[in-house]
């Protein structure tokens, strides 16, 4: 299988402080992977690197090219919303849209006014005209619109509202991916996206605390809630986690065995979030 | 070329106000300064009698020297353009690596398929073509319009404006040459627009800034260790750039003095070139060893926009 993304070594250095250090990634075609880790973790460096927008140390290719030599012509391949609200805000829709078919062989006029007739947006409208939402509407359409391998999402939904955001992950999953595409994506707002995730990498201080399939998380990664009066034997069994709701105790295994989990009480698959909380905590520690 | 096309567009669109607008108004003055000068003659002479006089005795003076008053008169009209559109080009290429940087639109622009030098070249196009061009099509515009004007004024005075002023001078001729003086000094200007996109891709911030400051300060420097050394002030950056300006192949001059007009290429304080307005006085300019050096500066400077471009970001 090839790697869509492939690190050896990654490394993103400001002055004395390494954002990135040394990271080793594989992201084969076909998924779609969650990059999630706290405020200054490195994504947003690590993610600068893939896209061509940063040097880097470490070896690095994206679609078999160098991104630091060649971004003009692998963004032919890729697309990426880096942030929010970053459309030049004195431009008008239309001068936008054409600009970018001009630019962009695989760019669909039709397939990006489909998205936005489901919006408020017209082709007269200054981007500066509009809310931080409706930019965040206008990129995305513009970027859904690309046909592309590879589409990097930063943040892609902040300031977006609910109905929006739930109609945007579902565009992505039904209209926009398929076998040949990978998304990678960055957010805050894991319990949204975790039930489209492939593949999750936490990210911690510039390193990679976990990678690993969805389909795998399942297999290892058991949560379990007892009463008070089970927690010491819980305990025993070494968790990864322990928080306390409503009164009883849940733990988190790494591996465990699950009949001997059963006998005391319920499991559940955790969630990425409960699993992201865990994760930093272990690497904290 | 649709690529490069299209953001020539991008550049011409962000920049309506400066490439479409300053030009206008430009014109649009022009007009209403002849305008008012007829009204006030119309007003204080309501026969027009000195004006018909006027036109009695210009139409008595031969062809050629009526040809020559028009073709110098259109040539000197271009010098308010010409200065105006300087200043333009000047913001245009400060803000044009620096803008997208500090509004952050340099992530989208640079999540398209094009090329940093690509970009650069869009923009050093868009300061060296797109500028003249439009402020060619207004200033001709002016032309025809004041000519218009010109000639209403003429008719109710019972003149021919035909024989008078419009068959004795080609337009297309003083246009041409204003056309091959602009595009001959957006080549001249090359190291200028140069070093302006290389401050505008490193500024952090203020570029202009940046782009003043550090010339002035050498030539502060450089004046001072020069008088110290030969207790003379030649061979400086200031003398540089002031033979720069006065032998520029654009029309700078537009005076009449002795009772005579006087149109020249740049400025006539320096006697490096002839400053008479022909063409082979233009070409001169650009084939000389001084374009060869500035075209060696600007490429260094060029090449250092790019390099710095290729790493700009956010921040």
């Amino acid at each position: 299988m090839t790697s869509i993304i492939s690190a050896r070594g990654l490394t993103k250095r400001y002055g004395r402080t390494l954002a990135v250090d040394h990271i080793d990634l594989e992201i084969p075609a076909g998924r779609i992977v969650g990059l999630i880790g706290p405020n200054g973790a490195g994504k947003t460096s690590a993610l600068k690197a893939i896209l061509g927008l940063a040097t880097f140390g470490g070896e690095l290719s994206v679609l078999g090219k160098d991104p630091s030599r060649d971004r003009a012509s692998l963004m032919e391949d890729v697309c990426f919303i880096a942030d929010v609200a970053v459309l030049p805000r004195w431009i008008r829709v239309w001068q936008l849209i054409d600009t970018t078919e001009q630019i962009h062989a695989g760019f669909s006029r039709e397939t990006c006014m489909e998205y936005l007739a489901h919006t408020k947006i017209t082709p007269d409208h200054k981007v500066k005209q509009l809310s931080k939402g409706m930019v965040a509407q206008l990129h995305l359409a513009l970027v859904m619109a690309i046909d592309a391998r590879l589409l990097v999402l930063d943040e892609p939904t902040l300031g977006l509202d609910i109905l929006y955001r739930k109609q945007f992950y579902s565009n992505l999953l039904n209209d926009y991916f398929d076998e040949d595409r990978t998304i990678l994506i960055t957010t805050h707002q894991v319990e949204e996206v975790e039930h489209i995730l492939t593949d999750l990498v936490f990210i911690q201080d510039g390193k990679i605390a976990l990678e690993s399939s969805m389909e795998e998380v399942e297999r290892r990664y058991l949560e379990l809630m007892v009463r008070p009066e089970m927690a010491d034997q819980a305990r025993s069994l070494n968790p990864i986690y322990e928080r306390e709701l409503f009164g009883r105790h849940i733990f988190l295994y790494d591996n465990a065995d699950r009949e001997q989990l059963e006998a005391l009480g319920e499991i559940h698959t955790p969630s990425v979030a409960d699993l992201f909380v865990a994760t930093m905590n272990r690497g904290e520690s | 070329m649709k690529r490069l096309i299209a953001l020539i567009r991008r550049e011409y669109w962000e920049n309506k106000g400066a490439f479409r607008t300053t030009p206008l108004v430009i014109g649009a003055l022009n007009v209403a300064f002849l305008l008012m000068a007829m009204f006030t003659t119309a007003h204080i002479d309501s026969d027009l009698y000195t004006f018909r006089e006027g036109i009695k005795i210009m139409a008595e003076q031969p062809d050629a020297l009526r040809g020559t008053i028009m073709y110098q008169g259109m040539l000197g009209s271009s010098v308010l353009f010409t200065v105006v559109m300087s200043f333009v080009i000047f913001f245009y290429l400060l803000g044009a690596l620096y803008d997208d940087r500090k509004d952050r639109s340099i992530l989208f622009w640079k999540s398209l398929p094009a090329s940093d030098t690509l970009t650069i070249a869009s923009k050093l196009i868009t300061a060296m073509v797109l500028a003249p061009l439009t402020f060619l099509v207004v200033m001709i515009l002016t032309h025809i319009l004041m000519a218009i004007f010109g000639s209403l004024m003429v008719l109710s005075a019972d003149g021919n404006p035909w024989s008078l002023f419009l068959s004795v001078v080609n337009p297309f001729k003083a246009w041409a040459m204003i056309a091959a003086s602009w595009f001959a000094q957006s080549i001249w200007a090359l190291p200028v627009y140069g070093w302006l996109l290389l401050v505008s891709a490193f500024a952090p911030r203020v570029p202009l800034l940046f782009a003043t400051l550090p010339p002035l300060i050498f030539a502060i420097l450089q004046t001072w260790i020069e008088f110290l050394r030969t207790f003379t002030l030649k061979n400086n950056i200031v003398g540089v750039i002031g033979n720069w300006l006065f032998n520029s192949p654009a029309i700078l001059t537009a005076e009449v003095h002795d009772q005579r007009g006087e149109i020249a290429l740049g400025i006539p304080l320096s006697d490096d070139f002839d400053h008479a307005v022909t063409l082979a006085n233009i070409l001169d300019r650009l084939f000389s060893l001084q374009m060869l050096a500035g075209l060696a500066v600007a490429a260094v400077f060029l090449t250092g926009a790019l390099w710095l471009r290729h790493r700009a970001t956010d921040n």
